[in-house]
């Protein structure tokens, strides 16, 4: 049902996404971040996501990367819940068309 | 402090300053429900019982973080990959902690330490936008924790229960990526960075993680091109940087 070293990986997980969320809130507090240190920052939540789905950029297969690419057009105009939309019916679609 | 005294101290009606946040909540539940019942589902695929994910999703509450532990699972777990790259994608947490800390200068640390752990992108835009229009407006404090709680809240109880709902419901979806389910992951993300956008000189290190984070994929086996991807991009960000 639950496994030791699951649950481990698990608490410590939450241990330092809570430091993130109280980190900004007592260290940034009372303190000036240099404009280029904020500009680094600012960059960084993108540069991990993207990092994150990079795979799916080089699939192998023809209808995934089309499937991406509707995607990608669909999320520069659409909110989140039209875009998970078309992002699954695409790939669904055209992975059963294409294979 | 009892509910009452609570009630008092609010003034302006705590229950409906609350609901008030539950209700702008609303919309983003929408979107959020699909999201978490395949983070779900895709959690029973890689071998993580109901109980294991529902302890992720409710005592981690970072969807970001929690889909790329997903996407990396292994049994066992890589314990120093998930957890590092768990702080990676959340490192955003310490700038959107910083942005919002000027509105909380006047509230007690004991109150903020429960209240943060409840900060995710969705409670963070909508406090911060409501305590920057009530500023505006002239209301102070500015900061209404009762309305970013109801907000807070909705999003976890939404969280943690479709999430289960989509581990528990996972094995009669069989294998997502035949339906193409695997594609809301791109889908949200980009659909989040659309959200960060500042323009194409901003968006180079991103561009750099991208390119580092796939050739490094494509070469180096485990999961180390998110991190490669991440940290190349930041370096990148650092030298890309001109003073205006």
């Amino acid at each position: 049902m639950i496994d030791a070293t699951t649950l481990f990986t698990i608490v410590l997980m939450a241990g330092v996404t809570y430091l993130t969320r109280i980190g900004g809130y007592l260290v940034l507090r009372n303190r000036t971040l240099s404009v280029r240190a904020t500009a680094v920052m600012e960059a960084a939540p993108g540069c991990v996501l993207i990092s994150v789905i990079a795979p799916a950029f080089v699939s192998r297969n023809p209808a995934d990367l089309l499937a991406l690419a509707i995607t990608f057009v669909a999320a520069t105009r659409f909110s989140m819940l039209p875009t998970v939309l078309i992002g699954v019916a695409s790939a669904g679609i055209l992975r059963h068309l294409i294979g | 402090m009892s509910i009452s005294q609570a009630v008092e101290v609010a003034g302006d009606g705590s229950r409906s300053e609350f609901r008030r946040g539950v209700a702008s909540c609303a919309p983003v539940l929408f979107g959020t429900i699909p999201y978490a019942l395949v983070l779900g589902a895709q959690a029973t695929q890689k071998g993580l019982s109901v109980v294991e994910l529902s302890a992720m999703t409710g005592l981690n509450f970072a969807g970001g973080s929690e889909f790329a532990a997903i996407q990396l699972w292994t049994s066992p777990p890589h314990i120093v990959l998930i957890v590092a790259i768990t702080f990676l994608v959340n490192s955003r947490h310490l700038l959107m902690g910083a942005a919002l800390a000027p509105f909380l200068r006047h509230l007690p640390r004991r109150k903020m330490f429960p209240a943060l752990f409840f900060l995710c992108d969705e409670s963070w835009a909508l406090g911060l936008a409501d305590a920057r229009q009530r500023a505006a407006a002239g209301i102070t404090p500015a900061f209404s924790p009762r309305y970013y709680m109801g907000a807070a809240l909705a999003m976890y109880l939404t969280w943690v229960a479709f999430t289960t709902l989509g581990a528990l419901l996972g094995p009669m979806l069989g294998h997502v990526e035949t339906y193409g389910f695997d594609m809301a992951f791109p889908a949200v993300f980009l659909v989040l960075m659309r959200g960060m956008w500042k323009g194409v000189a901003a968006a180079r290190p991103w561009l750099v993680s991208l390119v580092v984070a796939a050739l490094t994929y494509l070469m180096v086996p485990g999961a180390w091109y998110v991190a490669a991807g991440a940290v190349s991009g930041l370096v990148s960000a650092w030298f890309f940087w001109r003073e205006t």
